[in-house]
C-alpha cells in the first residue's frame, strides 16, 4: 500500500492548481459545492459529499455549442472547444460513476464532442467515503465507499495520509514525482448499509408501468425539478439561441423531464400531459429505459434527490413499493 | 462558413450546414414551402422520404421538419413549415437569400423498395402531409413498381389542404385516385366534408396485397389507425410517423422517448407492430 501523507498532499495539489484549474469541495455559504481553488485552505476535507454533483464540470447547467457571427454577408460558424486542463480533487465514488454512466449515452455515435472533450482533459481524483450519509445508498446500486472503478486515482484516508489507488495512466501521469512512502496500513472501509432492492427492478417496472401508483405518488410533486438538478445522471437538455449584439451562441441548458410541456409538440398535442405520466417516465428512464439501452440502472444511490426534494419523494421508497407492486402482479397471475 | 479545426477533434454533431434560402412559397394561410440550398457538402446530405432535418432561425433557435423533397431530383431542401412557435415564426420572416442552417439527415425512412408490387394507400391530415409528399413523388416517379394508389389528403378548411399545386399531376397518374376532404368546407368548396378515419371507413381500401401509410394530428393517426383495423389490416401493414419534441436528434437530450425507444433515432417512421409493442403510449 502506498500512502501519501496530509503534507505532502497539500503540496501535490497546489502545484497542480499552478498547471491546471483545480475543482474541489469548497464551503459555499451553507453549501459543500464543486468550486476552482486557488490554495488548500480553500478545500473543505470534512464533507460527506458536495450538494451538486460534479457532473455540471462536464455537463455545464449553461453550455456554448457553437457561436454564429454575422462576417460579410455570410454567417461564421465556430464550434466550441474546450481547452481547460482540469483536475477535480474528491470526487465521491458515487459521482464518479455517474460521469462513467452518461458516457452511455454522451460517447454513443455520434458522439457528443464537448462531453467527449470535457472527458479528455479531466483527471479525476477520488476520495473514499468515511462516513456515508443517512441517504446513501451506493452499495445498493452495485458501487461502494471506496470503489475506485471510475476515477484516475483513488485515495483513501488512513492515520496521516491517505492511501493511494492508481487506477488509470492519466493518474499515473498526475501523479509523477510525487514521493509515496510504502506502508502496511489498511485502510478501514465504512459500510453503506441502506438496503434497497434494485435488484430486478428492470422486470418489476414493467409489470406496474400502467398502475395508479404513479399518478398517487405525482400527486404531490410540484415540478421543481430539483432532482434533476442534483442528480449526477439526469441529462435531459434543451436547445436555444442566445443574442448578444452581432453574436449568437447556441447553447444547452438543462431541462428535466418533470417540467410541463416537456413533450409538448407543435400544434399543442402532449403526450405526456399529466404529472403522473411525467414522474413515471422519470423513474423509469433511471430504472428501466437507460439499463434497456446502455446496461446500468441511471441512479448511483447518492442519495442528493433524497435530501433535495421539497416533498419527500424518495427513490428508495419507490424501489421497494415497485418491487413490492410487481411482485403481487406475479402471484396473482400464478 | 464552418473553421476548420486545427488538432483531431470529435465533429460537433451539434453545428449544421450552413445554408441559404433559395424560393419561399404560401402553401396555406400559415403553412410555407421553403427551398434550401447547402452552401457546400451538397452530396454528403442524401436522404430518404420519412427522414427529417432541423432548420435554424439563426438567433431564436432550430427546429425539426420532415423533409418534403425527394434528394434525387436535385431540386434543393424543401421542408413545409407551419407557423406555430417561435423558430417557426422567425423562419417565416425570412426571405429568399436569407443565412440559415441545416443538421440532418436524420431518423429512419419509408421502406419504399419492400412496398414494390402493393397497393399504397397514403393518408395525411394538415401539414402531416409534409413528409408523405416525397413518398407520392418517389412511388410516382417510379409508377411502375407499385399497384394501385390512393392518396387521402385532409385538412380544416378547404385553404389548408398542403399541396394544391401538384394535385392535378397525381391525379392524373396512372392507377392513382386522389381523394381530398375537409373539416369544414367554404362557398368555393364542392368536395368532401368529413373527417379523415371516415372517408376511410367509406371508401373502404381493401387491406389486400396493401400499405397504408398515415401521418397527421396523434388523434387523426389513432381513429384512422381503429378504421383501418375495422377493415382487417394487419399492424404491420400500417405504418405512420411519430411526432416529438425533439432537440438535438442525436438520442442525447431524451426528449422524444416513447418508452426506451427514441422518435429521433428508432423513428420517426414505425409500423403499428412496433407501436403495438411500446410499453408507453405515443
Amino acid at each position: 500500500m502506498r500512502v501519501l501523507g496530509k503534507k505532502e498532499l497539500e503540496s501535490w495539489l497546489s502545484s497542480i492548481m499552478k498547471e491546471r484549474t483545480l475543482f474541489a469541495p469548497k464551503r459555499v455559504d451553507d453549501l459543500t459545492l464543486f468550486s476552482p481553488v486557488q490554495s488548500v485552505d480553500e478545500i473543505a476535507f470534512d464533507y460527506e459529499n458536495t450538494n451538486l454533483s460534479p457532473k455540471e464540470l462536464f455537463f455545464p447547467r449553461t453550455d456554448t455549442l457553437f457561436t454564429i457571427e454575422r462576417k460579410d454577408g455570410d454567417m461564421e460558424i465556430t464550434p466550441a472547444v474546450i481547452e481547460r486542463e482540469t483536475v477535480i480533487f474528491g470526487i465521491r465514488p458515487c459521482d464518479a460513476r455517474g460521469i462513467a454512466t452518461l458516457d452511455g449515452p454522451y460517447l454513443d455515435e455520434p458522439a457528443d464532442s464537448l462531453w467527449a472533450q470535457h472527458r479528455d482533459k479531466t483527471t479525476m481524483i477520488g476520495l473514499a467515503c468515511t462516513k456515508p450519509a443517512p441517504q446513501c445508498f451506493c452499495t445498493s446500486m452495485g458501487s461502494a465507499p471506496n470503489d475506485s472503478s471510475n476515477v484516475d486515482i483513488m485515495l483513501t484516508e488512513v492515520d496521516d495520509g491517505y492511501a493511494v489507488e492508481t487506477v488509470t495512466e492519466k493518474g499515473e501521469l498526475l501523479l509523477q514525482g510525487v514521493e509515496l512512502e510504502e506502508s502496511d496500513v489498511k485502510p478501514s472501509v465504512p459500510s453503506c448499509d441502506t438496503d434497497v432492492p434494485a435488484e430486478g427492478i428492470v422486470e418489476a417496472i414493467q409489470k406496474v408501468f400502467d398502475y395508479p401508483y404513479w399518478s398517487r405518488l405525482a400527486d404531490r410533486c410540484i415540478h421543481c425539478n430539483v432532482c434533476a438538478y442534483v442528480c449526477p445522471t439526469c441529462y435531459c437538455f434543451d436547445i436555444r439561441d442566445r443574442v448578444d449584439r452581432r453574436r449568437i451562441e447556441r447553447i444547452r441548458t438543462w431541462e428535466s423531464c418533470q417540467s410541463k410541456g416537456f413533450t409538448r409538440i407543435a400544434g399543442g398535442y402532449d403526450p405526456r400531459a399529466d404529472k403522473g405520466t411525467r414522474l413515471r417516465q422519470r423513474f423509469c428512464h433511471k430504472l428501466l429505459y437507460f439499463p434497456q439501452q446502455f446496461g446500468p440502472l441511471g441512479c448511483v444511490g447518492c442519495g442528493r434527490c433524497v435530501t433535495a426534494c421539497p416533498v419527500n419523494i424518495d427513490i428508495r421508497e419507490i424501489i421497494a413499493d415497485l418491487q413490492e407492486l410487481g411482485a403481487k402482479v406475479g402471484q396473482g397471475s400464478n | 462558413m464552418v473553421k476548420e479545426a486545427t488538432e483531431k477533434v470529435i465533429p460537433n454533431p451539434f453545428v449544421p450546414y450552413p445554408a441559404t434560402l433559395k424560393r419561399v412559397i404560401d402553401l396555406t394561410p400559415d403553412v410555407k414551402l421553403f427551398t434550401l440550398e447547402l452552401d457546400k457538402a451538397k452530396d454528403e446530405f442524401d436522404y430518404k422520404p420519412g427522414q427529417f432535418a432541423f432548420v435554424s432561425a439563426y438567433g431564436v433557435g432550430e427546429a425539426p421538419f420532415g423533409l418534403t423533397s425527394v434528394a434525387y431530383r436535385k431540386e434543393g431542401l424543401q421542408f413545409a413549415v407551419r407557423r406555430v412557435g417561435t423558430v417557426t415564426n422567425a423562419l417565416h420572416q425570412l426571405e429568399p437569400g436569407a443565412k440559415t442552417g441545416v443538421r440532418g439527415p436524420f431518423g429512419n425512412f419509408f421502406p419504399l423498395d419492400n412496398y414494390k408490387g402493393k397497393n399504397i394507400i397514403i393518408i395525411g391530415g394538415g401539414i402531416g402531409f409534409a413528409p408523405l409528399r416525397p413518398v407520392i413523388n418517389t412511388i410516382l416517379d417510379n409508377r411502375d413498381d407499385y399497384a394501385d394508389i390512393l392518396i387521402l389528403n385532409g385538412a380544416r378548411t378547404p385553404q389548408d389542404l398542403c399541396f394544391a399545386a401538384e394535385f392535378d399531376d397525381w391525379a392524373k397518374a396512372p392507377q392513382t385516385k386522389l381523394e381530398l376532404t375537409v373539416d369544414a368546407g367554404d362557398e368555393n368548396w364542392n368536395g368532401r366534408v368529413a373527417l379523415i378515419p371516415d372517408v376511410v371507413a367509406e371508401l373502404e381500401p381493401s387491406p389486400k396485397d396493401a400499405i397504408a401509410i398515415i401521418c397527421g394530428p396523434p388523434i387523426m393517426i389513432r381513429f384512422t389507425l381503429t378504421k383501418l383495423k375495422q377493415l382487417n389490416f394487419a399492424n404491420e401493414q400500417i405504418v405512420t410517423t411519430l411526432e416529438g419534441k425533439m432537440k438535438c436528434g442525436l438520442g442525447k437530450c431524451f426528449r422524444c422517448n416513447v418508452g426506451d425507444k427514441y422518435v429521433c433515432r428508432d423513428g420517426p417512421v414505425f409500423t403499428f407492430e412496433q407501436i403495438s409493442q411500446f410499453i408507453e403510449q405515443f
